[in-house]
């Protein structure tokens, strides 16, 4: 998806909730964010406010985000190096200003400052004296000195200070700064470090094998508490002045009182620090066993608390921490790896002190801390009640109507209740059908827009079973894990081929338009875990296969032509992570996930050579640049004619041999191949549908993607195409768009394009190809009528249909709702829609079902009062209310499609037209009055007139028509187009300008400036003039003391047109203040 | 007709008793993985681990004053102009020597965290166990065999060019890294490209060896490398951890294998 073009997401999660294993934790989002391409590994809020909510996240590989939390945008992002394993929070304090930094540590032996907004490095804090990567950190801020401190402990157990001042905070250049302190304190493992808020003079180290208090100035040890029963610490903090929560790795928490030595307001403090000897504290902490009998023991059920004490014996109270509150964690089966803990002290009223865990079973659960102690400290120790607890799956379950699957009308076998799991998919946009693999083996061919209109939306389909119709291919014996459709990828594939790979070891051509299985490749010894098509260039015989990759580690060319393999390449001793090719030297490249690289030569399956480290990062990075060398060889064919003599391989000889031929037939043909590849392969689909999964083994759930201007071209298209459907020549077309209206002038371009590229590929086929391909033509011709059986539909104004009738705000405006319903064919949802939103770099956030929740349940108790409350009342209007970002992507979609529609001969989704394409020939007098009409609408709209005047001159248009009594009688009366055109009108006008009244300014979040300010200039006509009204629409709406504020907010960052010398100072500050980063969105 | 019908159903029936028993067998077979098998390559994997940290010999927090000296004597086998005397002391480790010691530490915390007293469950959660251990050893050894390619001003700029006393003269640039089981050093001869200098000025990308000709800008002033040495030792303990890495993670996929074949 390029970032520019207006896309929108529309997920159907299906019933089971995807594996979320929490390997961090933070706050509760409401949306899954995708983009990292590695784990994630630390989490940490990026903002102070509560105005904005920012959070930063930081993946294995290096990758760093910052998330808007309300919408899940991606507000920047970067990549370094080295992975980050923590990131904390900080405002650092310069003079007055106060700014964000991120401080971050990792697999690297620094400690990164990194700018809140921009990400960017700012200075590292760096060791003298033996350097080692920091396992934690903590920051203080010291009141009397005014200085912030950073206290690190390094994995050899060095704890370091770090004092950033004004100066260093103001530092642009990369120069380190270098720690003020480091002194060993024997803490080896060490897990976290926290600083206690409340006194500000104690420290707690948490190791695996203990924890300890230290004194915050000079760090002398006040008290060490080791684990027991083979139990590891991972982590701790003060919840009070004397209080400390420690958890350990299989989700126990534990909370000690401190004893009096380490309490600064008590007397006691630090008294047992001058007893020991001279800060030799033995760096061998295991010996506890052997003092053990000397020491107090604490003996509570199961619970053994020693701490060692200086062998000087004093009152042991003074210095044993007593443990108050167990907390053990839920039952919860299955768990894969140890629970994240994290205790969340609230600044604000009413200061909630949490105890939240999260597992790799999706669960939070919540602990609330008392303030008091129990009151028989000693008895034993009290365990604490859950207070909140909650998985994915369990809120995924509770929703009523459950999350909708893409297929699940289909999946439900009679008897069970839950649908089959789907567990691969493709999409074959050309002609709009998605084909889904489920886990019984069986694979569905079903029409994309029909199912998810049945999915999301209500209407006469839901009376009928099985709808839609659909065909299922029978072959596998157990789940399908990938599927794909050659064709899509390359034109050099049979239309008709399917392969699908399945967890039974077999690889299966399909038919699919007789739903006949074709051939069942064995060749693998694991599960099929991917499919791929080669690329152009290879030779002609590896060109007809495709490359199978399975869990055995082999990989197998298979051949769609000959029905055999022709290369198996196995025993890679690791799993396969990536397949590249080097089609003018024959060469398959194989990369394992050890990071050793295999190279095989396709024609004779000979294993050319095997290397790891950097040879094979080298050859993997060769592999990427492989069209520039291929164009290369061209160049030098006997450099070329050598290497391929060098290396004994035939294929590549022969490659060679048809290359030159191709050059000669590209050159005879003279066609300008450079234009066609310009274009992005699918830039015309309007609905692109990706199924994702979170989890190998989780079943695949589906999202849509709505383009939103392609939609807009192909309703076009198809407008000018109605005059004469029939026969398509350039010279209709060219006649074509002069007829149509403006937005032709786009269109025509476009279509005149496309026939030349039909043109071509005539004069191509003709030319080169045998005359087997008229036989095959003929066939496929046969066929294709054939496929008839599945129902043939209007895939454009289906998309138009779906995505209208999901983006309309229903149940504001009664009267609207009846045109839509009625009139314009548009359906009303049955369950909420889970939309998304995608923003820079491709990163994207998911709604989750559970979105609208609180919503839903007040349906429920609307239900049970008796009261009739429609599901679609509550679910239409909600994305409004979500987030800025969301409401303009949504506005924009709404109004330029409406826009569109209006513009269009008969648009409305009810009739015969809806069934197939567009056959018949329609009156010009009407599309000129349509177009008419659909330009006084927009004048109408983009004057922002109030809805009844435009109504009132659209209405008075056809007496004026009438009376003239030029207009003969067409299948489509003028009025009944003029219902249509003014039922677009009035709901371009309610989402442009009324939707504020009506929500509500509570429940309506305004659309932003600068995202309609940037489509200003929109390269689809539809699409820029939405933004231009809205943009003024929402001008208008602030009122004055709203643009002003508007102008004040961004005068800052506009250029400033003074004299040069005179404000040298001021442009200092402009260069320096960070641009914020929405506007790029 | 009829007879040949009601073999095929007995020996139906036959085939599916033999699958039933040959799937308790299995599920049998898969208890003992779980609870044998995985805990005796644990183990081996946390010896052979155990050797290959004893390798890296980290310091002892306790002999901080000693500061132990090493040497290396670098050569090159076609070039006699440069010969390399290098001496390390006390902890100056090269960075990739740290970073492989701490990855190798990490996977071992992470074994050790699951001794003979734990029970796993199911396959997934060794799987999980394996992916952990698995991505800290290749990042070990990744770490080792694939030395960081840098810019030239990158490489000026770095805490190499800080470590000499006295400090090296202003047209001569090294680099310092480990390649396998190598110790490698590089040294770049510079020299200064006038400002009016007639040649193309194109800086050169990131590279681990950059070859003579190549040219960066640095604190405002162009530079060309005018000749490369390169001398390098091999280091007798870094093959051995190389070879312990490649074997521990071969187990880490076998179990791994293992446990995926019996995971449905």
């Amino acid at each position: 998806m390029s970032g520019n073009s207006l896309v929108l997401p529309i997920v159907l999660w299906g019933r089971n909730a995807p594996t979320h294993c929490i390997s961090s934790l933070l706050i509760n989002p409401r949306a899954l964010l995708f983009g990292h391409t590695a784990s994630v590994t630390c989490l940490s809020k990026a903002s102070a406010g509560s105005d904005k909510q920012y959070l930063v996240s930081a993946s294995e590989s290096g990758e760093m985000c910052l998330w808007d939390v309300n919408d899940g945008r991606c507000i920047e992002f970067t990549k370094l190096a080295c992975a980050h394993t923590g990131i904390q929070f900080y405002q650092f304090t310069i003079g007055t200003q106060r700014e964000g930094r991120l401080l971050c540590h990792g697999h690297y032996p620094e400690i990164l400052v990194v700018d809140a907004t921009s990400l960017e490095v700012l200075y590292s804090l760096v060791s003298k004296i033996s350097p080692d990567w920091i396992s934690s950190m903590s920051i203080i801020r010291s009141h009397r000195t005014q200085e912030d401190t950073v206290v690190a402990v390094s994995v050899t157990g060095i704890l370091k200070v770090w004092i950033i001042t004004a100066d260093v905070s103001r530092m642009q250049d990369l120069d380190p700064v270098f720690e003020e302190e480091s002194k060993p304190i024997y803490c080896q493992g060490c897990q976290s470090i926290s600083f206690c808020t409340f006194t500000q003079l104690s420290l707690l180290v948490v190791c695996s094998k203990y924890w300890r208090v230290f004194d915050a100035g000079d760090f002398s040890l006040l008290c060490s508490v080791p684990s027991e029963n083979n139990q590891s610490w991972v982590g701790g903090e003060f919840i009070a002045a004397d209080k400390v929560i420690i958890w350990t790795e299989d989700g126990c928490s534990y909370i000690y009182k401190l004893p009096a030595s380490c309490l600064p307001a008590s007397e006691h403090f630090r008294s047992n620090v001058g007893k020991k000897a001279e800060g030799s504290i033995p760096p061998l902490v295991y010996s506890i066993a052997d003092r053990a009998d000397k020491q107090l023991e604490e003996g509570w059920e199961g619970q053994c608390v020693v701490v060692r004490l200086p062998d000087s014996a004093c009152d042991p109270e003074l210095y044993t921490p007593e443990l108050q509150y167990i907390q053990r964690p839920l039952e919860a089966p299955l768990l894969i790896c140890p629970p994240v803990t994290r205790f969340f002290f609230g600044r604000r009223e009413p200061f909630h002190k949490l105890l939240i865990q999260g597992d790799s079973a999706g669960r939070l659960t919540v602990w609330s801390i008392p303030e008091t102690s129990p009151l028989q400290p000693l008895s034993s120790a009290a365990e604490l009640q859950v207070s909140v607890s909650i998985s994915l799956q369990e809120a995924f379950d509770k929703l009523m109507p459950s999350p909708a699957g893409i297929i699940d009308q289909l999946s439900v076998l009679p008897g069970s209740n839950d649908p089959i799991k789907v567990t691969a998919s493709v999409y074959i946009p050309s002609q709009g059908r998605l084909v889904c693999g489920r886990e019984d083996g069986s694979i569905v061919l079903v029409p994309a827009t029909q199912t998810a209109i049945v999915q999301l939306l209500q209407g006469e389909h839901m009376l009928r079973r099985g709808w839609p119709p659909h065909r299922t291919l029978r072959g596998h014996r157990h789940k399908v894990t990938c599927l794909l459709y050659p064709h899509q990828v390359s034109p050099r594939y049979d239309q008709r081929s399917l392969v699908s790979g399945g967890v039974d070891f077999s690889v299966i051509i399909w038919d699919i338009f007789t739903g006949e299985m074709k051939h069942i490749f064995c060749v693998h010894g694991g599960e099929i875990t991917q499919l791929i098509v080669p690329p152009e260039n290879c030779s002609t015989r590896v060109q007809h296969c495709v490359c199978s990759v399975a869990s055995d580690h082999s990989v197998g060319l298979l051949s769609l032509r000959e029905r055999k393999c022709i290369m198996l390449a196995s025993r890679h001793l690791f799993p396969i992570q990536v397949i590249k090719w080097r089609p003018c030297d024959d060469y398959l490249v194989v990369g394992c996930s050890d990071g050793s690289v295999y190279v095989w030569q396709m024609d004779t399956g000979a294993l050319d050579r095997c290397v790891m480290g950097i040879t094979a990062v080298e050859i993997l990075n060769a592999c990427d640049e492989v069209v520039p060398a291929a164009m290369d060889s061209l160049n030098h064919p006997a450099v070329n004619l050598k290497q391929a003599m060098t290396r004994r391989s035939l294929a590549a000889l022969k490659n060679m041999a048809q290359h030159k031929l191709q050059t000669l037939a590209t050159n005879l043909l003279a066609a300008d191949n450079a234009d066609k590849g310009n274009l992005p392969k699918y830039s015309h689909n309007s609905l692109v549908v990706q199924a994702m999964k979170t989890n190998l083994t989780d079943p695949d759930m589906h999202v849509l993607f709505f383009d939103v201007e392609a939609v807009i071209i192909q309703l076009l298209t198809e407008e000018a195409q109605r005059p004469n459907p029939t026969l398509v020549s350039p010279e209709t077309l060219q006649k074509a768009p002069g007829g149509a209206d403006k937005g032709g002038s786009f269109l025509a371009n476009k279509i005149f394009k496309q026939v030349k590229e039909t043109i071509k590929e005539n004069i191509k086929e003709h030319l080169l190809d045998e005359d087997e391909d008229e036989e095959e033509e003929q066939r496929r011709r046969e066929e294709k009528s054939k496929s008839l059986s599945l129902l043939e539909y209007n895939l454009t104004m289906d998309t138009a249909k779906l995505f209208m009738s999901c983006l309309h705000a229903w149940g504001l405006n009664g009267e609207l709702d009846e045109v839509c319903l009625n009139r314009l064919g548009m359906l009303k949802p049955h369950t909420p829609i889970s939309f998304g939103l995608i923003s820079r770099g491709g990163h994207m956030s998911l709604m989750l079902p559970t979105f609208k929740d609180s919503l839903l349940r007040q349906l429920a108790k609307g239900c049970a009062e008796g009261r009739k409350l429609s599901v679609s009342e509550i679910v239409g209007k909600g994305t409004y209310g979500v987030s800025r970002a969301v409401t303009t992507q949504h506005l924009l979609s709404v109004i330029s499609l409406a826009n569109t529609l209006m513009g269009m001969t008969n648009a409305t989704f009810i009739g015969e037209h809806m069934k197939k394409a567009p056959a018949r020939t329609v009156p010009r007098l009407t599309v000129s009055l349509s177009a008419c009409m659909a330009l006084l609408c927009r004048l109408s709209l983009f004057l922002s007139l109030s809805l009844n005047r435009a109504r009132s001159l659209a209405l008075s248009l056809p007496f004026i028509l009438s009376a003239s009594r030029s207009v003969p009688l067409y299948p489509f009366t003028p009025l009944k187009v003029l219902m249509c055109v003014t039922g677009w009108s009035q709901l371009a006008a309610m989402h442009c300008v009324m939707l504020p009244d009506l929500l509500g300014l509570d429940k309506f979040r305004p659309p932003l400036l600068e995202m309609l300010a940037r489509r200003w200039q929109d390269r689809c006509l539809e699409v820029r003039e939405a933004a231009q009204a809205l943009l003024l629409a929402e001008l208008r709406r602030i009122g004055q003391s709203g643009r002003k504020d508007t102008i004040d907010m961004w005068a800052p960052y506009l250029p400033q047109y003074v004299d040069a010398v005179s404000s040298r100072k001021s442009r200092k500050i402009t260069h320096t203040t960070p641009l914020p980063r929405q506007v790029v969105n | 007709m009829l007879g040949t019908e009601r073999s095929t159903l007995s020996e139906l029936a036959k085939m599916t008793a033999a699958s039933q028993a040959e799937r308790t067998v299995l599920e049998e077979e898969f208890n003992w993985l779980l609870k044998e098998e995985v805990h005796a390559v644990l183990k081996q994997l946390q010896d052979i681990l155990k050797e290959a940290s004893r390798r890296f010999s980290m310091p002892s927090p306790g002999l901080e004053g000693q500061l132990k000296q090493e040497n290396f004597i670098l050569g090159s086998s076609t070039m006699d102009q440069v010969k390399g005397v290098l001496t390390l002391q006390g902890e100056a480790l090269t960075q990739a020597i740290q970073d492989a010691r701490n990855h190798v530490n990490q996977a071992l915390q992470l074994l050790s965290s699951r001794d003979e007293s734990y029970h796993f469950k199911t396959g997934a959660e060794v799987n999980k166990l394996m992916d952990a251990v698995m991505l800290q050893l290749t990042r070990a050894r990744n770490r080792l065999t694939t030395p960081a390619s840098m810019t030239l001003p990158e490489l000026a700029a770095s805490g190499l060019m800080k470590m000499f006393t006295p400090p090296m003269p202003g047209d001569v640039m090294v680099n310092f890294y480990i390649n396998l089981s190598k110790l490698c050093l590089t040294v770049y001869q510079l020299h200064v490209l006038q400002p009016n200098t007639t040649k193309n000025f194109k800086s050169a990308g990131s590279s681990v060896l950059h070859n003579p000709g190549a040219m960066f800008e640095y604190n405002n002033t162009k530079f060309e490398v005018s000749h490369v040495h390169k001398v390098e030792c091999v280091v007798p303990w870094l093959n051995d951890t190389l070879v312990f890495f490649t074997i521990s993670l071969q187990l880490c996929q076998q179990l791994k294998d293992k446990c995926v074949l019996r995971q449905r």
